[in-house]
Protein backbone atom coordinates (compact mmCIF):
# COMPACT_ATOMS: atom_id res chain seq x y z
CA UNK A 1 0.00 0.00 0.00
CA UNK A 2 2.75 2.36 1.08
CA UNK A 3 4.76 1.66 -2.05
CA UNK A 4 1.78 2.29 -4.29
CA UNK A 5 1.28 5.68 -2.69
CA UNK A 6 4.97 6.42 -3.11
CA UNK A 7 4.60 5.63 -6.80
CA UNK A 8 1.68 7.97 -7.28
CA UNK A 9 3.55 10.79 -5.64
CA UNK A 10 6.67 10.38 -7.74
CA UNK A 11 4.66 9.96 -10.96
CA UNK A 12 3.09 13.34 -10.22
CA UNK A 13 6.46 14.91 -9.72
CA UNK A 14 7.70 13.43 -12.98
CA UNK A 15 4.71 14.57 -15.00
CA UNK A 16 5.58 18.14 -14.18
CA UNK A 17 8.49 17.71 -16.53
CA UNK A 18 11.14 17.75 -13.86
CA UNK A 19 14.11 15.71 -15.09
CA UNK A 20 15.41 15.15 -11.59
CA UNK A 21 12.00 13.80 -10.58
CA UNK A 22 12.06 11.19 -13.35
CA UNK A 23 15.50 9.99 -12.29
CA UNK A 24 14.36 9.75 -8.71
CA UNK A 25 11.29 7.85 -9.90
CA UNK A 26 13.37 5.32 -11.81
CA UNK A 27 15.67 4.97 -8.83
CA UNK A 28 12.72 4.25 -6.62
CA UNK A 29 11.32 1.60 -8.95
CA UNK A 30 14.72 -0.09 -9.27
CA UNK A 31 15.11 -0.20 -5.50
CA UNK A 32 11.60 -1.54 -4.90
CA UNK A 33 11.76 -4.91 -3.17
CA UNK A 34 9.09 -6.55 -5.33
CA UNK A 35 10.63 -5.27 -8.54
CA UNK A 36 13.90 -6.85 -7.45
CA UNK A 37 12.14 -10.13 -6.61
CA UNK A 38 10.70 -10.13 -10.11
CA UNK A 39 14.07 -9.35 -11.69
CA UNK A 40 15.65 -12.16 -9.71
CA UNK A 41 13.15 -14.80 -10.84
CA UNK A 42 13.12 -13.66 -14.47
CA UNK A 43 16.92 -13.73 -14.70
CA UNK A 44 16.97 -17.26 -13.31
CA UNK A 45 14.48 -18.37 -15.96
CA UNK A 46 16.39 -16.58 -18.74
CA UNK A 47 19.75 -18.05 -17.71
CA UNK A 48 18.12 -21.46 -17.38
CA UNK A 49 16.51 -21.18 -20.80
CA UNK A 50 19.67 -20.16 -22.63
CA UNK A 51 21.89 -22.68 -20.92
CA UNK A 52 19.37 -25.33 -21.98
CA UNK A 53 19.18 -24.34 -25.66
CA UNK A 54 22.93 -24.00 -26.23
CA UNK A 55 24.26 -26.93 -28.23
CA UNK A 56 23.10 -30.42 -27.36
CA UNK A 57 22.40 -29.70 -23.73
CA UNK A 58 18.58 -29.67 -24.02
CA UNK A 59 18.74 -33.46 -24.20
CA UNK A 60 19.78 -33.43 -20.56
CA UNK A 61 18.53 -30.03 -19.50
CA UNK A 62 14.99 -29.09 -20.54
CA UNK A 63 13.98 -25.44 -20.91
CA UNK A 64 11.54 -23.89 -18.42
CA UNK A 65 8.82 -24.08 -21.05
CA UNK A 66 9.44 -27.81 -21.53
CA UNK A 67 9.14 -28.35 -17.78
CA UNK A 68 5.83 -26.46 -17.74
CA UNK A 69 4.49 -28.58 -20.61
CA UNK A 70 5.61 -31.73 -18.84
CA UNK A 71 3.93 -30.55 -15.62
CA UNK A 72 0.71 -30.07 -17.54
CA UNK A 73 1.04 -33.56 -19.05
CA UNK A 74 1.68 -35.45 -15.81
CA UNK A 75 -1.04 -33.50 -14.04
CA UNK A 76 -3.55 -35.01 -16.46
CA UNK A 77 -2.01 -38.30 -17.50
CA UNK A 78 -1.83 -41.29 -15.19
CA UNK A 79 1.62 -42.67 -14.40
CA UNK A 80 1.55 -46.02 -12.63
CA UNK A 81 -2.15 -45.51 -11.94
CA UNK A 82 -1.95 -41.98 -10.52
CA UNK A 83 -1.67 -38.45 -11.84
CA UNK A 84 0.58 -35.79 -10.32
CA UNK A 85 -1.87 -34.90 -7.53
CA UNK A 86 -2.31 -38.58 -6.71
CA UNK A 87 1.42 -39.04 -6.30
CA UNK A 88 1.69 -35.86 -4.28
CA UNK A 89 -1.02 -37.13 -1.98
CA UNK A 90 0.73 -40.51 -1.58
CA UNK A 91 3.81 -38.69 -0.31
CA UNK A 92 1.81 -36.30 1.85
CA UNK A 93 -0.10 -39.18 3.37
CA UNK A 94 3.13 -40.91 4.43
CA UNK A 95 4.55 -37.64 5.75
CA UNK A 96 1.49 -36.92 7.86
CA UNK A 97 1.41 -40.38 9.46
CA UNK A 98 5.17 -40.47 10.07
CA UNK A 99 5.21 -36.90 11.36
CA UNK A 100 2.31 -37.62 13.70
CA UNK A 101 4.00 -40.71 15.14
CA UNK A 102 7.40 -39.01 15.45
CA UNK A 103 6.09 -35.92 17.20
CA UNK A 104 3.59 -37.77 19.40
CA UNK A 105 6.52 -39.74 20.79
CA UNK A 106 9.19 -37.03 20.58
CA UNK A 107 7.38 -34.07 22.13
CA UNK A 108 6.16 -35.76 25.34
CA UNK A 109 9.48 -37.54 25.79
CA UNK A 110 11.32 -34.22 25.37
CA UNK A 111 9.01 -32.56 27.89
CA UNK A 112 9.42 -35.31 30.45
CA UNK A 113 13.19 -35.31 29.98
CA UNK A 114 13.30 -31.56 30.59
CA UNK A 115 11.11 -31.84 33.68
CA UNK A 116 12.64 -34.90 35.28
CA UNK A 117 16.40 -35.13 35.55
CA UNK A 118 16.40 -38.84 36.45
CA UNK A 119 14.49 -39.71 33.31
CA UNK A 120 16.79 -37.35 31.45
CA UNK A 121 19.89 -39.11 32.77
CA UNK A 122 18.42 -42.45 31.68
CA UNK A 123 17.28 -41.48 28.20
CA UNK A 124 19.69 -38.77 27.06
CA UNK A 125 22.79 -40.96 26.51
CA UNK A 126 20.80 -43.31 24.26
CA UNK A 127 19.23 -40.41 22.41
CA UNK A 128 22.59 -38.68 21.92
CA UNK A 129 23.91 -41.88 20.37
CA UNK A 130 21.05 -42.10 17.88
CA UNK A 131 20.72 -38.39 17.15
CA UNK A 132 23.60 -37.98 14.69
CA UNK A 133 22.48 -40.93 12.52
CA UNK A 134 20.82 -39.61 9.38
CA UNK A 135 17.26 -41.05 9.33
CA UNK A 136 17.76 -42.39 5.83
CA UNK A 137 20.54 -44.68 7.09
CA UNK A 138 17.78 -46.77 8.65
CA UNK A 139 16.28 -47.58 5.27
CA UNK A 140 17.88 -50.97 4.73
CA UNK A 141 16.92 -52.18 8.21
CA UNK A 142 13.44 -50.73 7.77
CA UNK A 143 12.94 -52.66 4.53
CA UNK A 144 14.24 -55.87 6.15
CA UNK A 145 11.88 -55.40 9.07
CA UNK A 146 8.77 -54.01 7.41
CA UNK A 147 9.12 -54.89 3.74
CA UNK A 148 8.91 -52.37 0.91
CA UNK A 149 5.34 -51.29 1.72
CA UNK A 150 4.11 -48.21 3.52
CA UNK A 151 5.44 -49.21 6.95
CA UNK A 152 9.12 -48.90 6.13
CA UNK A 153 8.63 -45.40 4.69
CA UNK A 154 6.54 -44.26 7.62
CA UNK A 155 9.21 -45.66 9.94
CA UNK A 156 11.96 -43.56 8.32
CA UNK A 157 9.80 -40.43 8.42
CA UNK A 158 8.83 -41.02 12.04
CA UNK A 159 12.49 -41.32 13.02
CA UNK A 160 13.33 -38.16 11.08
CA UNK A 161 10.53 -36.18 12.74
CA UNK A 162 11.14 -37.64 16.20
CA UNK A 163 14.63 -36.15 16.63
CA UNK A 164 13.91 -32.42 16.11
CA UNK A 165 10.56 -32.74 17.91
CA UNK A 166 12.32 -34.12 20.99
CA UNK A 167 15.34 -31.78 20.93
CA UNK A 168 13.28 -28.63 20.58
CA UNK A 169 10.65 -29.41 23.17
CA UNK A 170 13.45 -30.42 25.56
CA UNK A 171 15.43 -27.22 24.95
CA UNK A 172 12.30 -25.07 24.97
CA UNK A 173 11.55 -26.12 28.53
CA UNK A 174 15.16 -26.10 29.70
CA UNK A 175 15.83 -22.59 28.42
CA UNK A 176 12.87 -20.83 30.04
CA UNK A 177 14.08 -17.59 31.64
CA UNK A 178 14.46 -18.44 35.37
CA UNK A 179 13.30 -14.92 36.26
CA UNK A 180 9.83 -15.87 35.01
CA UNK A 181 9.79 -18.65 37.60
CA UNK A 182 10.68 -16.08 40.29
CA UNK A 183 7.82 -13.89 39.11
CA UNK A 184 5.19 -16.64 39.17
CA UNK A 185 6.35 -17.99 42.52
CA UNK A 186 6.12 -14.49 44.02
CA UNK A 187 2.49 -14.48 42.88
CA UNK A 188 1.90 -17.60 44.93
CA UNK A 189 1.96 -20.37 42.33
CA UNK A 190 2.50 -23.97 43.40
CA UNK A 191 4.46 -26.43 41.25
CA UNK A 192 1.52 -27.44 39.12
CA UNK A 193 0.42 -23.83 38.51
CA UNK A 194 4.02 -22.89 37.68
CA UNK A 195 4.06 -25.59 35.02
CA UNK A 196 0.73 -24.56 33.51
CA UNK A 197 1.27 -20.81 33.62
CA UNK A 198 5.00 -20.52 32.85
CA UNK A 199 6.78 -23.72 31.81
CA UNK A 200 4.48 -24.73 28.95
CA UNK A 201 3.64 -21.32 27.47
CA UNK A 202 7.28 -20.20 27.70
CA UNK A 203 8.52 -23.39 26.07
CA UNK A 204 5.84 -23.47 23.41
CA UNK A 205 7.52 -21.37 20.68
CA UNK A 206 10.58 -23.63 20.72
CA UNK A 207 8.34 -26.70 20.72
CA UNK A 208 6.45 -25.34 17.74
CA UNK A 209 9.69 -24.51 15.94
CA UNK A 210 10.65 -28.14 16.55
CA UNK A 211 7.44 -29.30 14.88
CA UNK A 212 8.15 -27.06 11.91
CA UNK A 213 11.63 -28.56 11.53
CA UNK A 214 10.20 -32.05 12.06
CA UNK A 215 7.73 -31.54 9.23
CA UNK A 216 10.36 -30.35 6.79
CA UNK A 217 12.66 -33.22 7.78
CA UNK A 218 9.71 -35.57 7.28
CA UNK A 219 9.21 -34.17 3.80
CA UNK A 220 12.82 -34.80 2.80
CA UNK A 221 12.72 -38.27 4.39
CA UNK A 222 9.70 -39.34 2.35
CA UNK A 223 11.49 -38.44 -0.86
CA UNK A 224 14.59 -40.35 0.15
CA UNK A 225 12.53 -43.38 1.14
CA UNK A 226 10.57 -43.26 -2.11
CA UNK A 227 13.74 -42.97 -4.15
CA UNK A 228 14.85 -46.29 -2.71
CA UNK A 229 11.65 -48.22 -3.25
CA UNK A 230 8.14 -47.14 -4.04
CA UNK A 231 5.34 -47.50 -6.56
CA UNK A 232 3.85 -44.09 -5.89
CA UNK A 233 4.83 -40.68 -4.54
CA UNK A 234 6.93 -37.76 -5.67
CA UNK A 235 10.18 -39.66 -5.13
CA UNK A 236 8.86 -42.45 -7.31
CA UNK A 237 7.96 -39.91 -10.02
CA UNK A 238 11.55 -38.64 -10.08
CA UNK A 239 12.94 -42.16 -10.33
CA UNK A 240 10.44 -42.87 -13.11
CA UNK A 241 11.74 -39.80 -14.95
CA UNK A 242 15.25 -41.17 -14.59
CA UNK A 243 14.42 -44.65 -15.90
CA UNK A 244 12.51 -43.13 -18.81
CA UNK A 245 15.42 -40.68 -19.31
CA UNK A 246 12.99 -37.79 -19.22
CA UNK A 247 14.76 -34.90 -17.43
CA UNK A 248 11.69 -32.65 -17.82
CA UNK A 249 9.74 -35.09 -15.69
CA UNK A 250 12.45 -35.14 -13.03
CA UNK A 251 12.54 -31.36 -12.91
CA UNK A 252 8.74 -31.15 -12.81
CA UNK A 253 8.81 -33.42 -9.77
CA UNK A 254 11.49 -31.31 -8.14
CA UNK A 255 9.53 -28.11 -8.75
CA UNK A 256 6.39 -29.59 -7.22
CA UNK A 257 8.41 -30.84 -4.22
CA UNK A 258 9.90 -27.37 -3.67
CA UNK A 259 6.56 -25.61 -3.98
CA UNK A 260 4.97 -28.06 -1.55
CA UNK A 261 7.76 -27.55 1.00
CA UNK A 262 7.38 -23.78 0.61
CA UNK A 263 3.62 -23.94 1.10
CA UNK A 264 4.06 -26.07 4.23
CA UNK A 265 6.38 -23.38 5.67
CA UNK A 266 3.95 -20.58 4.84
CA UNK A 267 1.01 -22.42 6.37
CA UNK A 268 2.94 -23.26 9.53
CA UNK A 269 4.22 -19.74 10.08
CA UNK A 270 0.64 -18.50 9.79
CA UNK A 271 -0.49 -21.13 12.26
CA UNK A 272 2.26 -19.88 14.55
CA UNK A 273 1.03 -16.29 14.31
CA UNK A 274 -2.36 -17.57 15.29
CA UNK A 275 -1.28 -19.70 18.26
CA UNK A 276 1.53 -17.36 19.46
CA UNK A 277 0.23 -13.84 18.83
CA UNK A 278 2.64 -12.58 21.47
CA UNK A 279 5.77 -13.66 19.65
CA UNK A 280 7.85 -10.76 18.38
CA UNK A 281 8.02 -10.81 14.62
CA UNK A 282 11.43 -10.50 13.02
CA UNK A 283 11.71 -7.83 10.35
CA UNK A 284 12.16 -9.33 6.88
CA UNK B 1 3.55 7.50 60.20
CA UNK B 2 1.37 7.00 63.18
CA UNK B 3 1.06 3.27 62.72
CA UNK B 4 4.17 1.61 64.10
CA UNK B 5 3.36 -2.09 63.67
CA UNK B 6 6.48 -3.90 62.52
CA UNK B 7 5.85 -5.61 59.18
CA UNK B 8 9.26 -6.88 58.12
CA UNK B 9 12.00 -7.84 60.50
CA UNK B 10 15.43 -8.94 59.29
CA UNK B 11 17.60 -10.48 61.99
CA UNK B 12 21.33 -10.63 61.50
CA UNK B 13 21.19 -11.72 57.85
CA UNK B 14 24.29 -12.83 56.04
CA UNK B 15 24.79 -14.50 52.71
CA UNK B 16 27.79 -16.29 51.30
CA UNK B 17 27.63 -17.42 47.68
CA UNK B 18 29.51 -20.62 47.01
CA UNK B 19 30.66 -21.68 43.62
CA UNK B 20 29.86 -25.22 42.55
CA UNK B 21 33.28 -26.56 43.53
CA UNK B 22 32.86 -25.03 46.98
CA UNK B 23 36.37 -23.63 46.86
CA UNK B 24 35.49 -20.03 46.08
CA UNK B 25 33.23 -18.35 48.59
CA UNK B 26 31.92 -14.86 48.04
CA UNK B 27 30.50 -13.12 51.10
CA UNK B 28 27.72 -10.86 49.80
CA UNK B 29 25.92 -9.68 52.92
CA UNK B 30 27.00 -9.50 56.53
CA UNK B 31 25.04 -8.94 59.75
CA UNK B 32 22.09 -7.06 58.31
CA UNK B 33 19.40 -6.25 60.85
CA UNK B 34 16.55 -4.12 59.69
CA UNK B 35 12.89 -3.57 60.37
CA UNK B 36 10.15 -1.93 58.38
CA UNK B 37 6.91 -0.67 59.90
CA UNK B 38 3.48 -0.75 58.34
CA UNK B 39 2.96 1.61 55.40
CA UNK B 40 6.53 2.79 55.56
CA UNK B 41 8.40 3.54 52.33
CA UNK B 42 11.91 2.25 52.94
CA UNK B 43 14.58 2.78 50.30
CA UNK B 44 17.81 0.79 50.32
CA UNK B 45 20.56 2.66 48.48
CA UNK B 46 23.91 1.34 47.45
CA UNK B 47 26.20 1.22 44.44
CA UNK B 48 26.20 -1.70 42.02
CA UNK B 49 27.43 -5.04 43.35
CA UNK B 50 26.90 -4.19 47.02
CA UNK B 51 24.42 -6.94 47.78
CA UNK B 52 21.23 -4.85 47.84
CA UNK B 53 19.41 -7.00 45.31
CA UNK B 54 20.45 -10.12 47.24
CA UNK B 55 19.03 -8.58 50.41
CA UNK B 56 15.72 -7.94 48.66
CA UNK B 57 15.66 -11.45 47.21
CA UNK B 58 16.21 -12.90 50.68
CA UNK B 59 13.26 -10.88 51.98
CA UNK B 60 11.27 -12.12 48.98
CA UNK B 61 12.20 -15.69 49.83
CA UNK B 62 13.87 -16.25 46.47
CA UNK B 63 17.23 -16.73 48.19
CA UNK B 64 17.90 -18.36 51.54
CA UNK B 65 20.20 -16.49 53.91
CA UNK B 66 23.36 -18.25 55.10
CA UNK B 67 22.61 -17.06 58.62
CA UNK B 68 19.78 -15.04 60.11
CA UNK B 69 16.05 -14.92 59.59
CA UNK B 70 13.39 -12.74 58.00
CA UNK B 71 9.98 -12.30 59.63
CA UNK B 72 6.83 -10.96 58.06
CA UNK B 73 4.15 -10.11 60.64
CA UNK B 74 6.11 -12.21 63.12
CA UNK B 75 6.12 -15.30 60.89
CA UNK B 76 9.38 -16.57 59.47
CA UNK B 77 9.81 -16.27 55.71
CA UNK B 78 10.76 -19.64 54.24
CA UNK B 79 10.13 -19.10 50.54
CA UNK B 80 8.44 -16.89 47.98
CA UNK B 81 4.76 -16.17 48.52
CA UNK B 82 1.89 -13.92 47.56
CA UNK B 83 2.10 -11.92 50.81
CA UNK B 84 5.06 -10.13 49.21
CA UNK B 85 4.71 -8.51 45.80
CA UNK B 86 7.84 -8.10 43.70
CA UNK B 87 8.63 -5.64 40.92
CA UNK B 88 11.68 -6.67 38.93
CA UNK B 89 14.36 -4.55 37.31
CA UNK B 90 13.94 -6.42 34.03
CA UNK B 91 10.13 -6.17 34.22
CA UNK B 92 9.79 -9.98 33.92
CA UNK B 93 6.29 -9.83 32.50
CA UNK B 94 4.79 -12.97 31.01
CA UNK B 95 5.25 -12.30 27.28
CA UNK B 96 2.37 -14.61 26.27
CA UNK B 97 -0.09 -12.73 28.44
CA UNK B 98 -1.72 -9.40 27.66
CA UNK B 99 -1.55 -6.50 30.10
CA UNK B 100 -4.80 -7.77 31.60
CA UNK B 101 -3.50 -11.34 31.73
CA UNK B 102 -0.34 -10.24 33.51
CA UNK B 103 -2.09 -8.07 36.08
CA UNK B 104 -4.71 -10.69 36.93
CA UNK B 105 -2.22 -13.58 37.10
CA UNK B 106 -1.78 -13.50 40.87
CA UNK B 107 -5.55 -13.48 41.39
CA UNK B 108 -6.00 -16.34 38.92
CA UNK B 109 -3.44 -18.37 40.88
CA UNK B 110 -5.24 -17.45 44.07
CA UNK B 111 -8.40 -19.00 42.60
CA UNK B 112 -10.50 -15.86 42.13
CA UNK B 113 -13.35 -16.09 39.62
CA UNK B 114 -12.74 -14.62 36.19
CA UNK B 115 -15.27 -11.81 36.52
CA UNK B 116 -14.01 -10.75 39.92
CA UNK B 117 -10.35 -10.74 38.96
CA UNK B 118 -11.09 -8.78 35.79
CA UNK B 119 -12.68 -6.15 37.99
CA UNK B 120 -9.75 -5.97 40.42
CA UNK B 121 -7.17 -6.02 37.63
CA UNK B 122 -9.00 -3.23 35.75
CA UNK B 123 -8.86 -1.12 38.87
CA UNK B 124 -5.08 -1.42 39.08
CA UNK B 125 -4.58 -1.01 35.35
CA UNK B 126 -6.42 2.29 35.71
CA UNK B 127 -4.44 3.18 38.81
CA UNK B 128 -1.13 2.89 36.93
CA UNK B 129 -2.58 4.77 33.96
CA UNK B 130 -2.75 1.96 31.41
CA UNK B 131 -6.47 2.01 30.61
CA UNK B 132 -6.95 1.22 26.93
CA UNK B 133 -3.90 -1.08 26.84
CA UNK B 134 -5.57 -4.10 28.46
CA UNK B 135 -5.25 -6.21 25.33
CA UNK B 136 -1.68 -5.19 24.42
CA UNK B 137 1.15 -7.70 24.71
CA UNK B 138 4.33 -6.73 26.62
CA UNK B 139 6.45 -6.52 23.46
CA UNK B 140 4.15 -3.78 22.20
CA UNK B 141 4.82 -1.57 25.24
CA UNK B 142 7.62 0.86 26.07
CA UNK B 143 9.89 0.24 29.05
CA UNK B 144 8.00 2.65 31.28
CA UNK B 145 4.68 1.07 30.37
CA UNK B 146 6.06 -2.41 31.01
CA UNK B 147 7.08 -1.39 34.48
CA UNK B 148 3.63 0.10 35.09
CA UNK B 149 2.28 -3.37 34.32
CA UNK B 150 4.84 -4.82 36.75
CA UNK B 151 3.66 -2.47 39.48
CA UNK B 152 -0.01 -3.16 38.76
CA UNK B 153 0.63 -6.90 38.79
CA UNK B 154 2.28 -6.68 42.20
CA UNK B 155 -0.40 -4.35 43.60
CA UNK B 156 -3.34 -6.38 42.29
CA UNK B 157 -2.32 -9.39 44.35
CA UNK B 158 -2.78 -7.23 47.46
CA UNK B 159 0.51 -8.19 49.13
CA UNK B 160 1.39 -7.10 52.65
CA UNK B 161 4.71 -5.76 51.45
CA UNK B 162 5.81 -4.46 48.08
CA UNK B 163 9.41 -5.17 47.05
CA UNK B 164 10.86 -3.15 44.18
CA UNK B 165 14.27 -4.13 42.83
CA UNK B 166 15.79 -1.16 40.96
CA UNK B 167 12.53 -0.93 39.04
CA UNK B 168 13.53 2.07 36.92
CA UNK B 169 17.14 1.09 36.31
CA UNK B 170 16.50 0.35 32.64
CA UNK B 171 14.59 3.51 31.83
CA UNK B 172 15.86 6.73 30.29
CA UNK B 173 16.16 9.77 32.57
CA UNK B 174 12.88 11.43 31.52
CA UNK B 175 10.81 8.29 31.92
CA UNK B 176 12.54 7.57 35.19
CA UNK B 177 11.47 10.95 36.64
CA UNK B 178 7.94 10.35 35.48
CA UNK B 179 7.84 6.87 36.96
CA UNK B 180 9.16 8.15 40.30
CA UNK B 181 6.32 10.65 40.36
CA UNK B 182 3.87 7.94 39.43
CA UNK B 183 5.18 5.62 42.14
CA UNK B 184 4.76 8.36 44.75
CA UNK B 185 1.25 9.07 43.46
CA UNK B 186 0.17 5.41 43.40
CA UNK B 187 1.61 4.87 46.87
CA UNK B 188 -0.25 7.88 48.21
CA UNK B 189 -3.52 6.57 46.72
CA UNK B 190 -3.07 3.02 48.01
CA UNK B 191 -0.70 2.90 50.94
CA UNK B 192 1.54 -0.14 51.26
CA UNK B 193 4.63 -1.16 53.13
CA UNK B 194 7.36 -0.74 50.53
CA UNK B 195 10.99 -1.78 50.30
CA UNK B 196 12.56 -0.12 47.30
CA UNK B 197 16.12 -0.82 46.14
CA UNK B 198 17.99 1.71 44.02
CA UNK B 199 21.42 3.09 43.25
CA UNK B 200 20.13 6.65 42.85
CA UNK B 201 20.28 8.89 45.92
CA UNK B 202 17.99 11.38 44.22
CA UNK B 203 15.38 8.69 43.63
CA UNK B 204 15.72 7.62 47.25
CA UNK B 205 15.20 11.13 48.65
CA UNK B 206 12.24 11.66 46.34
CA UNK B 207 10.42 8.52 47.45
CA UNK B 208 11.52 7.45 50.90
CA UNK B 209 10.22 7.85 54.42
CA UNK B 210 13.50 6.34 55.48
CA UNK B 211 16.72 5.58 53.62
CA UNK B 212 19.29 3.00 54.56
CA UNK B 213 22.61 2.93 52.76
CA UNK B 214 24.81 -0.08 52.18
CA UNK B 215 28.57 -0.01 52.07
CA UNK B 216 30.10 0.13 48.65
CA UNK B 217 32.00 -3.15 48.66
CA UNK B 218 31.36 -6.77 49.49
CA UNK B 219 30.25 -8.00 51.87
CA UNK B 220 27.42 -5.48 52.07
CA UNK B 221 26.82 -4.04 55.53
CA UNK B 222 24.37 -1.42 56.65
CA UNK B 223 26.03 1.96 56.76
CA UNK B 224 23.65 4.72 57.82
CA UNK B 225 19.98 5.49 58.16
CA UNK B 226 18.32 8.76 57.18
CA UNK B 227 14.76 9.74 57.99
CA UNK B 228 13.27 11.88 55.23
CA UNK B 229 10.64 14.18 56.69
CA UNK B 230 10.09 16.34 53.64
CA UNK B 231 6.45 17.05 52.78
CA UNK B 232 4.96 15.22 49.77
CA UNK B 233 4.73 15.69 46.85
CA UNK B 234 8.39 16.53 46.79
CA UNK B 235 10.28 18.80 44.44
CA UNK B 236 13.72 17.81 43.19
CA UNK B 237 14.97 21.40 43.47
CA UNK B 238 13.68 22.33 46.93
CA UNK B 239 16.40 23.55 49.24
CA UNK B 240 15.76 20.84 51.84
CA UNK B 241 15.68 18.19 49.13
CA UNK B 242 19.06 19.23 47.81
CA UNK B 243 20.52 19.45 51.31
CA UNK B 244 19.37 15.92 52.08
CA UNK B 245 20.81 14.68 48.84
CA UNK B 246 24.06 16.47 49.57
CA UNK B 247 24.34 14.98 53.06
CA UNK B 248 23.84 11.43 51.82
CA UNK B 249 26.12 11.90 48.84
CA UNK B 250 28.92 13.15 51.05
CA UNK B 251 28.72 10.04 53.18
CA UNK B 252 28.53 7.48 50.40
CA UNK B 253 30.75 6.53 47.52
CA UNK B 254 27.97 7.18 45.05
CA UNK B 255 28.43 10.25 42.90
CA UNK B 256 24.78 10.95 42.29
Amino acid sequence: MKTTMGHTVSVHAASHGNGKGTAAHIGKVVKNRYVLYFVSIVSLLVIWHFSAVIGESSKYMPTPAMVLTELWRIAHENLAGKNLLGHLWSSMHRVLIGFAIGSLVGVPLGLFMALNRYLNALVKPIFDLFKPMPPISWISLAILWFGIGEESKVFIIAIGAFVPALINSYNGIRLVDPALYDAIRMLGANRWQTMIEVTFPAGFPALFAGLQIALSVAWSCVLAAELVSARSGMGFLIILGMTMSNPAMILSGMVVIAITAYLITVVLSNVEKWVCPWKVELPQ
Amino acid sequence: MTDQTTKIECQNLSKIFKQRSGKVQIPVLESISLSVVENEFLVIVGPGQCGKTTLLRIIAGLETPTTGKVFLDGKEVTGPGPDRGMVFQKYTLFPWKTVMGNVEMGLKIGGMSKRQRREVASHYINLVGLQGFEKAYPHQLSGGMKQRVGIARAYANNPKVLLLDEPFGQLDAQTRYLMEQETARIWSVEKKTVIFVTNSIEEAVYLADRIVTLEGKLPGRLKSTYVVNLPRPREHIDKEFLEMRHTITKETELLL
